[in-house]
């Protein structure tokens, strides 16, 4: 038998991976924040990181993350991801008071005071904070992002000094 | 009650060659189910929603994004989303709305109001 089953899960292998996790919780002080039904999951947000010539492209994916939400910061080669998603329930209560608004309320009725009963919670909420290194400082002025359908994209532009540079050769 | 029908991936023709389970919390709120599953990257026009024999798919198409540069680090993979859950019988499948906002979809799944509950007034003789 695999030690990770995915997809069809049977209440024992559940049972077995959350006490992996808690033993993995315990004696490994992980040192980013983040979500995940595994330990190799938890680091969030997951980063893609390339380089270009002049520049570095950091993106995360942070659904359900507004751009209000989320905290970017650079210094030297340091990028940090900072924020924090909302409740399971102000997330789902969201998108329907919305849809609401722009269909002049033709949305699904919901007496009011019904109980929620959860059938599945995979989804982490809560604050995150990942710092990622960048190989070389970058120009902490000229940083851009952008959130779009829950992707973020960070371009952190090189110093100048860091800068690949031809270097040519004078004659005697 | 909702259960997994799906593996986690399985190879797809987009992408990264692999398709991504999205996360997914489901909640009963007595008229209606109401799913939520983080899909980031996808758009509301290349997300599909079927419902057939009590079985809800979701299944959203990801543009792959044009890769720049030399990759440094490599987290996750960028694929289409598929998944399916299994909700039984009960639901009307020509009610259900779908909304695409910020990476996440949102489902709501109303019951037939046949099999609602229902109080029945008695009347005098």
């Amino acid at each position: 038998m695999p030690a990770y089953r995915t997809g069809f899960a049977l209440p024992l292998d559940e049972l077995r991976d959350e006490i992996d996790r808690l033993w993995t919780s315990l004696v490994t002080a992980p040192p980013l924040h983040g979500w995940g039904p595994r330990a190799e999951e938890r680091v969030f947000p997951a980063v893609n990181l390339r380089e270009t010539f002049d520049a570095f492209t950091v993106e995360a994916e942070l659904p359900g993350i507004s751009v209000s939400d989320v905290d970017i910061s650079v210094a030297g080669d340091s990028l940090v991801l900072k924020g924090s998603r909302p409740g399971a329930d102000a997330t789902t209560e969201a998108p329907a008071d919305a849809t609401a608004d722009a269909t002049s309320g033709a949305t699904v009725e919901r007496p009011v005071g019904e109980k929620v009963v959860w059938l599945l919670q995979e989804r982490g909420t809560g604050a995150f904070e990942r710092r990622i290194k960048l190989p070389v400082a970058v120009d902490s002025q000229r940083v851009e992002a952008r959130l779009v359908d829950g992707v973020l994209t960070v371009v952190c532009p090189k110093l100048a000094a860091c800068q690949p540079r031809k270097v040519e050769v004078r004659g005697a | 009650m909702v259960t997994r029908t799906e593996p986690a991936t399985s190879p797809s023709a987009a992408g990264d060659g692999l398709t991504y389970r999205p996360n997914v919390d489901a909640s009963d709120r007595g008229t209606e189910v109401v799913l939520v599953a983080d899909m980031p990257g996808a758009s509301a026009t290349t997300i599909d929603v079927t419902f057939e024999d009590g079985v809800l798919s979701l299944h959203g198409r990801v543009v792959p994004r044009p890769p720049s540069g030399r990759v440094i680090r490599q987290e996750y993979g960028i694929g289409d989303y598929r998944r399916s859950l299994r909700l039984g019988a009960g639901f009307d499948g020509t009610r259900i709305a779908a909304d695409y906002r910020q990476g996440v979809l949102t489902i709501r799944v109303p019951r037939l109001t046949a099999v609602l509950p229902r109080k029945i007034e008695v009347r005098a003789g």
